[in-house]
C-alpha cells in the first residue's frame, strides 16, 4: 500500500490531466490492481463532477453598467491629467500630406481594379473578381509599406492595422514588420507589430524574425511580451538570444525573472 | 493558435502602460467566473455583483504592480480573495452579519436571481452542501473549479505548497461528497 498523501496527490494529478502519458498508465494500472483504490478514486471523481456541475446566477446589467461608469471615470481623468492643450490627435492627421498621400494610393488602386476587371470580359466573373481582390490586396500592402514609413507614431500604427488587415501577407510587408519590431522608435508601434505577426507564426520566416529581433529590444513590455510569445510557441531557438539578454546588466529584475522562467519551461 | 493566457497578459500590461480601454475586455473575459466565485462562496448576488466591481477597481488601483509574471487569472483571484476576506472582516466589525452563517445569507436573499432552480433538486443540495464546508475548504473548492489555474497557482493564492494544495482539494472534494450525501437520505 502506498502512503494515503501519495495517493491523494497521484489521483488529483492525474484527474486534472496533469500526469504524463506513463505516470498516467501506471496510476491507471494501479487501480485496476486494487479495489480500495479504485473505488476511492471513483467516488473523488463524482465529488469533481459535482464541483463541474455547480452553477451560478448570471449577473445583472447593473454590474456591467456600474463598472464601465467607473471604467469612464477613470480614462477621463487619465485625459485630463494627460492633455496639452495641442491639436486633437485625428485632426493633425487629416492635415499631413503623407496620408494623403497613402489614401490617394488605396483610391487609385481600388479605381484601377474597378475598372480593369471587366475589360477582360472573356473570363469567368469569379476569376475577374479575384484579380480585382488580389489588386486591392497589393494597394493595401503598398499602403502599409507607405505607412510604416511615415515619421508620425499614429501614422505608422495605422499601417500595422491596415497589415492586419491582408488575407496574406508577402515577404515584404512581413520583412517591413520585423523592421519595424526592431527599428521603430515607437514602443506601441513595436508592440502592435508583434501582435501583427503573430497572425503568421506559421511562417518560418517571421519566428526567425521574432527570435532575432529579441537581443534589439530595450524596453521590458516588449520584452515580456516576447518571452510570453515564445513560450507559447515553444521556439527552442529563443533560448541563445534570451541568454544573451540576461547577461545586459541593465535588465530589469522582473524581466530577468521572467525571462528565466520562459528558459525553463521551454527547455 | 489559441493565446487566452498570452493576451489577458498582454492586455494587462497594456492596461498597465495607460491603454485604460483593455480593461473591458479583461472585463468582458472574467466577469461570469468572479461573479460565480463570490456567488458560490456565500454572498448573495447583490453583494456578489460589488465584489466584482471591486476587483476591477482594485485591477485599476494596483495596475503598476503587474509584473506579467505569471497568469493574468492567478493575479486576479489573488485579489478576489483578499475582496472576499476584505469584505467579510468589515460587516463582520460592523456586526451586520453576527450569528449568521453562509448558507442563510444566500437563502436570505431577496434579490429574486435563480431562486425558481435553486428550489428543487440536486442543484439546492449541492449548494447547501458547500456552504457546511469550512471556508477554506469551499474556496480551494472554487479556484479550481474553473481549470484555468494550476495547482502551484492555487497554492501560491492560498499561500501553502503545490503539495499540499493538491492534498486540500483532494480532501475537500471528499468532504463535499460525503455532506451531499448524507443531505440525500435526511
Amino acid at each position: 500500500m502506498m502512503e494515503e498523501e501519495k495517493f491523494e496527490l497521484l489521483a488529483m494529478d492525474f484527474l486534472a490531466g496533469a500526469m504524463n502519458e506513463a505516470d498516467a498508465k501506471a496510476f491507471e494500472e494501479l487501480l485496476l490492481n486494487n479495489l480500495g483504490y479504485k473505488e476511492r478514486f471513483l467516488a473523488l471523481k463524482e465529488g469533481w463532477a459535482m464541483m463541474d456541475a455547480m452553477e451560478s446566477p448570471e449577473p445583472s446589467n447593473r454590474m456591467d453598467g456600474a463598472f464601465y461608469e467607473m471604467l469612464n471615470v477613470e480614462m477621463e481623468q487619465q485625459k485630463t491629467k494627460t492633455s496639452n492643450g495641442q491639436l486633437p490627435a485625428w485632426l493633425t492627421d487629416l492635415i499631413k500630406p503623407q496620408w494623403a498621400f497613402g489614401m490617394l494610393l488605396l483610391i487609385v488602386g481600388l479605381t484601377l481594379g474597378y475598372f480593369l476587371a471587366p475589360s477582360v470580359g472573356s473570363r469567368p466573373e469569379l476569376q475577374d473578381m479575384v484579380i480585382a481582390q488580389n489588386e486591392t490586396e497589393e494597394v493595401r500592402q503598398k499602403l502599409v509599406l507607405t505607412l510604416l514609413d511615415q515619421p508620425s507614431a499614429n501614422q505608422r500604427l495605422q499601417g500595422v492595422s491596415e497589415a492586419n488587415k491582408c488575407q496574406s501577407a508577402d515577404s515584404i510587408v512581413i520583412k517591413a514588420l520585423l523592421q519595424t519590431l526592431n527599428r521603430d522608435t515607437d514602443v506601441n508601434v513595436r508592440l502592435a507589430a508583434i501582435e501583427s505577426l503573430t497572425n503568421y507564426v506559421d511562417n518560418p520566416m517571421v519566428r526567425q524574425g521574432l527570435v532575432q529581433s529579441i537581443p534589439n529590444q530595450e524596453s521590458p513590455l516588449l520584452q515580456i511580451t516576447l518571452a510570453n510569445l515564445m513560450v507559447a510557441l515553444q521556439e527552442k531557438a529563443s533560448i541563445a538570444p534570451f541568454r544573451q539578454l540576461l547577461k545586459e546588466k541593465q535588465l530589469d529584475t522582473t524581466v530577468k525573472k521572467r525571462i528565466e522562467k520562459t528558459i525553463e519551461s521551454i527547455i | 493558435m489559441k493565446l487566452q493566457n498570452l493576451t489577458d497578459n498582454v492586455l494587462m500590461m497594456k492596461v498597465k502602460s495607460g491603454d485604460l480601454d483593455k480593461l473591458g475586455l479583461l472585463y468582458e473575459r472574467h466577469k461570469r467566473k468572479l461573479f460565480g466565485f463570490f456567488y458560490n462562496l456565500g454572498n448573495n448576488p447583490s453583494v456578489s455583483e460589488d465584489l466584482v466591481q471591486n476587483v476591477f477597481v482594485r485591477i485599476l488601483k494596483y495596475r503598476e504592480s503587474y509584473s506579467g509574471d505569471g497568469a493574468f487569472a492567478a493575479w486576479m483571484f489573488r485579489m478576489a480573495r483578499n475582496v472576499n476576506n476584505d469584505h467579510h472582516k468589515k460587516i463582520s466589525k460592523e456586526k451586520i452579519s453576527d450569528g449568521i452563517a453562509p448558507e442563510d445569507v444566500m437563502e436570505g436573499s431577496d434579490d429574486g436571481l435563480n431562486e425558481t432552480m435553486d428550489q428543487q433538486g440536486d442543484a439546492i443540495r449541492l449548494k447547501r452542501a458547500l456552504t457546511f464546508l469550512p471556508d477554506d475548504k469551499r474556496e480551494i473548492l472554487l479556484l479550481s473549479k474553473y481549470r484555468e489555474l494550476k495547482f502551484h497557482e492555487i497554492a501560491q493564492i492560498v499561500g501553502c505548497s503545490e503539495g499540499a494544495a493538491k492534498v486540500r482539494v483532494h480532501r475537500a472534494l471528499n468532504d463535499l461528497r460525503k455532506i451531499f450525501l448524507e443531505m440525500e437520505m435526511l
